[in-house]
């Protein structure tokens, strides 16, 4: 083992793979390949680097440095610092972002080989950007520098959403998130700007008037809302799905959408002084898992009803911090960066065999991919809230502090989501890979090679693992945790176990039929509508372009009109005043005599 | 180690940089990748330059270079004689009158970047007076501080480039274009050195004809009706200012006795209220048709789409800067009081007017060029509301904004430029999936709308961040700073919504047109051009505090001047009609003052002591 300090070892985590971006930003044109390998040694070294901080950390949990230089000067004085913070939150993201990132790279030389040299070798930049950004992002010790890895990892996510830029859909999907999620962080930058000027830092540590704390984590949460897509700001992450599909896993679904749970985790001293906003988080976030839920049951594309199912999730953890449980919230966020990553990168494995999206076109998959289809189904299983797998812990303790609280509403929210969840998970199982093949892809199907079965395999283990992990990663945190066995526990469980029995009912089995329940019809239908997406298409389309329309109009005709017609008013006046010089001398002897009798009039009697 | 061993160790990471920029694949001969190297290398010799000094404390501090007082007059001039000169070159060898230029435009650019050499303390820096008219009062008083330092820069850097452009795609009157470029880029650079305001008003006027030759000889359809436009509307802006003068130069001499135009001495002159009123009033007038703001900013687009791509650049560039450089220099530093009560009024202007109005319009355009100009709008409203902020971060970030402005419109011009070389149009529906064809277009295209729509990391982010922090906490704007703000930040979306949009509209999705199947990338001269605005993008986004230590003590002279013209403004009663003059303050911000005729050698007053100053002050307490 190397000894370095922690801050060196941070700072390795951190460049190398921001070194690997750059260079592969100006070379990657000279071999797609090796840019993918340099990609990969620089996530394994950042990898590497965080497993060895880790360790020392769970040593002694408690320790924390941190190191700054100045980066924005005003006047003489620094407004705005850059530096590293290592603590055990900002390790155990580090862990997560890069252990997550490694697997999606291992998994994407594969899946996407077939790609030109060339866009090969920009995939694998835009990925090391990405990791370069979100480790900005985690090591932030303000939240200045946590709003620049924010911008950053959003513009990598709209560069890789829009990899596919020759299909419109996919450039369309890649504006729009960056549009929604632009238009959230406008409640960031106004946040930092109020926490300036109340506290004179971006320190999240600040001590903030009440009506002042309010304000901040306010505008904090409206970031928050667009980056994890909360409702009703989630209509960009669905249609994320057009990007690749370990893209999908690595940012749509483990790690850049979980960005801002993160930053509520890490800024939760700021957000534990505004009672007010924590309420609205609970509501809110119960309110899109149960939402979300809805929607993915009727979904058709295998993605879609992962990416429904990703809104869900953040849901529960907002509504976990929202109750006051940090610990909740960003366990859920470490065993859903797993077992969502899997889920995501087994639904690639089965795209990459399928060639198709649509659940429709899949079936009986279990025959010819047996490994993807344990892996997804161990995936599947901790995503319901299975006993055992990581999820089921995660989920349970934030029922449980739901319930401590006494927060009814949101705690029948997450349990009716619950039982959903395992509802979808199920019906996309059994639709996918059980019963018949329903297309000539997908009875030719078969696994991938190792490099896209390693780190299935990886992932799964740590979805079975992780949630045994809990109490240490709690100590890391600084919080604490047991496991109980506890009413809500247990009906949550229930919900799920039921969930999965209802779909085998349903698509297994057919012993249920949904079409018989008439009550159903008119949510499904609602639910497929997409009207949340639609009420943003009419502003945007109809309201915000109507507006601009109206303003270009009026900056055409009105004012660039007045001021030509002030031009041609000066020249008609012209025309008719030239008419007074005559060149007849008549004429002026005849002006002189008026004026001057006019003007002895004046004398006389004016 | 002996000295020439060390000299090879410090020409290392140069050497570097240089082998990273010439080793970048596909490029289209030895000229590009030697020109992309040396690119790379005056980065790093740029960034390493402005470092901080105080980074290697264990070295004595060495005394700053002697300021050469010639230096501003060289920077100024040889564009001017080069001018001249080519006047005298035969009509007939184009490609020696090219080489003339661009040698006189990189000459003035070395010359410049000598003015880097000096840290920006408070004060005149390169100093330089004679007396011209004495008679009037008007004197030759040149020197720079830390905001025209920028403006310098940014002119002599961005001037060659849109040469070198222009000398690609305009082949006919190449020895009026090259005559033109140097005249202007000469008027540009005096204009913002000058510290007499007769020399500044030449300059400024000076601007005007070469500008307008550029527009109407080789613009577009309508170029004679745009030229006409620019012409009409900056001048009716600047013959007010003119008047507005000469009542200052007026006033100072019926209370000291003496004419003078000088800046120092006009800026100690109290107008009475309506007189300033009236006087800001002209010269705000006058810079604000320059930045534009609405209502006044229609010439601006017509201009713009007229105007050949090289015209287009110094216009974007430079040209609308001199009026944010003169609105800080002028209306701030001789009208604080006026400027003070109008901010807020202003602010409002410039964020709805500016920021949205602009973004809204850009965004409905058909036309890339008119979109990138309405563009500007918007931008120069952010650099407009960081004055009217009146804060240290908001003026500060207004500075750097002017220069980030500069980088990034100037690219997006440039780039709007190479497509209409090879297309003759500019609607955005004729492209489309564009990136397959020319993918480092394409590439340089998206890294420029990300400066532009302030991604951090660029340069874009740091202005705009600064300007809404000092908006947030302005004191002259009172209780809508915050909503000011606000709206500020809403306009950074806005600017995203139009500037993506029409990204994805010309080069994603499929290539449908096949007139655009054949379309070449950027050849050699254009990325030429391009790159070092794109190494400038990153330096100043990556290390802005570079820069802002250089304007920080000039942003604190201003902004002590404009309180202390708001105080002064204030306590006055305000049915006075009577002008009055302030004490003289002394100091390394008033060298260069003009004594009266006769007592030129007397001994300047002693800054250290305010009572010393106020008894040899022979104006003190005159009404």
């Amino acid at each position: 083992m190397i000894v370095l300090p922690p801050l060196v070892w941070a700072l390795l985590a951190l460049f190398c793979p921001l070194l690997a971006a750059i260079f592969i930003g100006l070379f990657a044109r000279y071999s797609g390949r090796f840019s993918s390998w340099l990609s990969l040694a620089a996530v394994l070294t950042s990898l590497g680097a965080a497993i060895t901080l880790l360790r020392a950390q769970l040593a002694r949990p408690e320790r924390f440095l941190e190191e700054t230089v100045r980066w924005l000067p005003q006047g003489g004085e620094t407004l705005a610092e850059l530096g590293i913070r290592l603590d055990g939150t900002s390790i155990t993201m580090l862990v997560v972002v890069t252990a997550v990132a490694t697997l999606v790279q291992v998994f994407s030389l594969e899946y996407m080989q077939e790609e030109s040299s060339h866009a090969f070798g920009r995939y694998f930049g835009y990925h090391s950007l990405f990791v370069f950004s979100m480790n900005l992002l985690v090591l932030a010790p303000n939240l200045l520098q946590l709003f620049l890895g924010w911008e950053l990892v959003g513009l990598t996510s709209y560069l890789l959403i829009g990899f596919y830029w020759r299909k419109p859909s996919a450039a369309r999907a890649a504006v729009k998130a960056f549009w929604m999620t632009k238009l959230a962080d406008m409640g960031l930058v106004l946040g930092l700007v109020v926490l300036f000027t109340h506290s004179g830092g971006f320190s999240w540590t600040a001590t903030l008037t009440p009506e002042v704390a309010t304000w901040v984590s306010g505008l904090l949460f409206l970031a928050v809302m667009g980056k994890s897509a909360q409702f009703p700001l989630h209509v960009w992450l669905p249609d994320a799905m057009e990007g690749p599909t370990p893209v999908s896993a690595l940012l749509h679904a483990a790690t850049m959408v979980a960005a801002g749970v993160y930053l509520i985790v890490r800024t939760f001293p700021l957000f534990e002084q505004a009672p007010d906003t924590l309420t609205v988080m609970t509501y809110l976030g119960a309110f899109t898992a149960l939402f979300a839920a809805v929607i993915a049951v009727v979904q058709t594309d295998i993605k879609k009803v992962l990416a429904y199912s990703t809104c869900s999730q953040l849901g529960y953890m907002i509504a976990a911090l929202g109750a006051g449980s940090v610990m909740a919230g960003y366990f859920h966020l470490t065993t859903h960066a797993c077992f969502k990553a899997l889920l995501f990168l087994g639904a690639g494995a089965v795209i990459h065999a399928v060639h198709s999206n649509e659940l429709s076109k899949m079936g009986g998959l279990s025959r010819s991919m047996k490994l993807t289809t344990v892996t997804f189904v161990i995936g599947a299983l901790a995503l319901a809230g299975v006993p055992g797998l990581a999820g089921f812990f995660s989920k349970d303790l934030i029922l449980e502090t739901l319930y401590e609280k006494r927060l009814w509403v949101p705690l029948g929210l997450l349990l009716a989501a619950a039982g959903l969840t395992a509802f979808y998970m199920g019906r996309v199982v059994l639709l996918a890979f059980f019963g018949e093949p329903r297309s000539r892809a997908a009875e030719h199907a078969h696994d991938g090679d190792a490099a896209m079965s390693a780190p299935l395999i990886a992932l799964a283990v740590a979805t079975v693992g992780v949630g045994y992990a809990a109490s240490r990663f709690a100590a890391l945190i600084g919080a604490s945790y047991a496991f109980h066995v506890g009413p809500v526990g247990v009906l949550g469980t229930a919900l799920g176990l039921g969930g999965l029995a209802l779909a085998y009912m349903v698509y297994g089995s057919g012993a249920v039929r949904l079409e018989s329940f008439a009550l159903l019809a008119p949510v499904g239908r609602l639910a497929r509508s997409g009207g949340v997406d639609r009420a943003w298409q009419y502003g945007f389309r109809r309201i915000a372009l109507g507006i601009a329309a109206a303003v270009g109009f009026i900056d055409r005709y009105v004012i660039d009109g007045f001021m030509n017609f002030l031009g041609w008013g000066t020249i008609v006046l012209a025309r008719r005043l030239r008419r007074l010089q005559t060149g007849n001398v008549s004429d002026y002897v005849l002006a002189v005599v008026v004026g001057t009798i006019a003007l002895v009039a004046w004398g006389l009697y004016g | 180690m002996s000295p020439a061993t060390k000299a090879v160790f410090e020409l290392v990471p140069y050497l570097l940089a240089f082998g990273v920029g010439a080793l970048i694949p596909r490029r289209q001969g030895t000229l590009e990748r030697v020109a992309i190297g040396v690119v790379a290398a005056l980065s790093l010799a740029l960034v390493r330059g402005l470092w901080p000094a105080a980074a290697d404390a264990a070295t004595p501090a060495v005394a700053p270079p002697e300021e050469w007082p010639h230096l501003l007059n060289v920077i100024v001039f040889v564009p001017i004689l080069g001018a001249l000169f080519v006047l005298f070159l035969p009509r007939q060898t184009p490609a020696l009158l090219r080489r003339v230029t661009m040698g006189v435009l990189g000459l003035d650019l070395l010359a410049s970047l000598m003015l880097l050499r000096v840290p920006m303390s408070r004060g005149w820096h390169f100093q330089y007076v004679v007396d011209w008219l004495p008679s009037f009062g008007i004197r030759y008083h040149v020197a720079i501080d830390g905001v025209s330092l920028w403006m310098v820069l940014l002119s002599t850097v961005t001037t060659p480039i849109a040469a070198y452009v222009s000398f690609g795609s305009i082949k006919k009157r190449t020895k009026e274009l090259c005559f033109s470029i140097l005249l202007l880029h000469g008027a540009m650079l005096g204009a913002f050195v000058s510290l007499d305001l007769f020399l500044f008003y030449v300059f400024w006027e000076l601007m005007l004809v070469p500008m307008i030759i550029l527009i109407g000889v080789w613009g577009g359809v309508e170029k004679i009706k745009a030229a006409y436009k620019f012409f009409l509307y900056t001048m009716a802006g600047s013959v007010l200012m003119l008047a507005a003068i000469l009542y200052l130069v007026w006033t100072h001499k019926s209370l000291a006795g003496y004419a003078t135009f000088d800046y120092l001495a006009l800026a100690n002159v109290v107008l009475p209220r309506t007189a300033a009123w009236l006087c800001f009033g002209a010269f705000a007038l006058a810079f604000v048709i320059k930045v534009p703001m609405f209502p006044l900013h229609t010439w601006l687009p017509d201009a713009h789409v007229q105007a050949p791509t090289g015209g287009s650049i110094i216009l974007a560039a430079v040209l609308l800067k001199l009026g944010t450089y003169g609105y800080i220099r002028f209306c701030m530093g001789l009208f604080g009081g006026p400027a003070w009560s109008a901010a807020a009024n202003l602010a409002g202007l410039a964020v709805g007017g500016g920021i949205l109005y602009g973004a809204l319009v850009a965004w409905r355009q058909d036309d890339i060029k008119r979109l990138v100009a309405y563009s500007s709008v918007a931008h120069m409203g952010f650099v407009m509301l960081g004055l009217f902020s009146g804060t240290r971060p908001g003026v500060e970030g207004a500075i750097l904004q002017m220069v980030n402005h500069g980088i990034s419109t100037g690219a997006l011009f440039l780039l709007v430029g190479v497509i209409y070389d090879r297309r003759h149009t500019r609607e955005v529906r004729e492209f489309g999936g564009l990136a397959k064809v020319m993918p480092v277009y394409a590439a340089v295209f998206v890294l420029v709308t990300m400066s532009s729509i302030g991604v951090p990391g660029t340069n874009g982010f740091v202005g705009e961040f600064m300007i809404i922090m000092g908006t947030f906490v302005s004191l002259p704007l009172g209780s809508h700073g915050g909503l000011q703000a606000v709206l500020a930040a809403f306009g950074v979306i806005l600017a995203a919504v139009y500037m993506l949009a029409v990204v994805q509209k010309m080069f994603f999705g499929p290539l449908t047109n096949p007139k655009n199947a054949q379309l070449s990338d950027l050849n050699v001269r254009e990325t030429i051009a391009l790159a070092p605005l794109v190494a400038l993008i990153f330096i100043i986004g990556l290390f802005p505090s570079l820069f802002l230590e250089r304007t920080r003590d000039s942003v604190q002279v201003v902004l002590e001047r404009y309180t202390e013209g708001r105080k002064s403004f204030q306590e006055m009663d305000p049915s006075s009609t009577v002008a009055r003059l302030l004490p003289r303050r002394g100091g390394a911000l008033e060298t260069g003052y003009p004594e009266p005729p006769g007592q030129v050698d007397a001994k300047p007053p002693d800054p250290s002591t305010p009572e010393a100053e106020a008894a040899l002050d022979p104006q003190q307490g005159q009404p």
